[in-house]
């Protein structure tokens, strides 16, 4: 089996969290039936806080230093993932796009380095 | 590589540490060294460590998305940039500052920026 991350890209300018309580109470829903659906495969998931939650770690000089914001600004950024297991990446697509469907979002299919 | 389920129950947050990896520059010698570093500091966070992992290159991705409620699937990364995930590590700690802390480690072990960004409670 080989480990794939879905990234959930999510457009924060256009859709703020908790912009529709209703419309996410749905995508909710669907996403507890999807991740249900495929549990014995699912090694992680998890929905991120904003992007305006981050900080960004960094070498300046020889110190790590801490900086305030994302790495990259952009409009649409990870809003949550999974990292699932699968057989092989035809597999893993087609649970990319039961992801895609559950969460109402763009999903990027990924594989991990094998061990 | 060793997933464990996120823990309930108790005070800790999930955070999901992102390295940012340029993909356009060529391997050389500091990316072994990095290897050999971030071998070292994942032995060191195996308390707290959910998962971790580096991922295949970006051209490996496919990206799937619903349009009008049809379902499109595209070869490649859905961003093109010259910087990229190259893997992360998802660690539960008590606060911002226990994960900073680890973050300067991992920045240092594997010689890139490392973004930390919370995981929302369950």
């Amino acid at each position: 089996m080989t480990q794939y991350l879905f990234s959930v890209v999510h457009d924060y300018v256009n859709n703020p969290p908790i912009a529709d309580p209703v419309a996410d109470a749905a995508m909710y829903e669907r996403v507890g039936a999807f991740n249900e659906s495929i549990k014995d495969q699912i090694v992680f998931m998890g929905g991120l806080h904003a992007p305006d939650a981050a900080t960004t770690c960094n070498i300046a000089n020889g110190e790590a230093i801490a900086t305030d914001g994302p790495y990259t600004e952009s409009k649409e950024i990870i809003g949550g993932l999974w990292v699932i297991e699968a057989a092989t990446h035809d597999e893993a697509v087609e649970l990319g796009k039961r992801a895609s469907e559950a969460c109402g979002g763009m999903v990027e299919v990924r594989p991990f380095q094998g061990v | 590589m060793v997933g464990k389920c996120p823990t309930e129950g108790n005070d800790m947050t999930q955070y999901l540490l992102t390295v940012h990896h340029d993909y356009n520059k060529p391997a050389n010698d500091a990316d072994l060294e990095a290897y050999g570093d971030v071998a070292k500091f994942n032995e060191t966070i195996t308390d707290v460590q959910v998962f971790g992992g580096g991922l295949e290159a970006p051209h490996t991705a496919t990206v799937v998305a619903n349009r009008d409620g049809q379902i499109v699937m595209t070869d490649g990364p859905y961003l093109e940039t010259k910087e990229s995930v190259g893997g992360f590590w998802i660690i539960d700690v008590p606060d911002l500052d226990a994960a900073l802390e680890i973050a300067g480690r991992a920045t240092t072990a594997c010689k890139a920026p490392v973004e930390v960004r919370p995981f929302e409670s369950e």
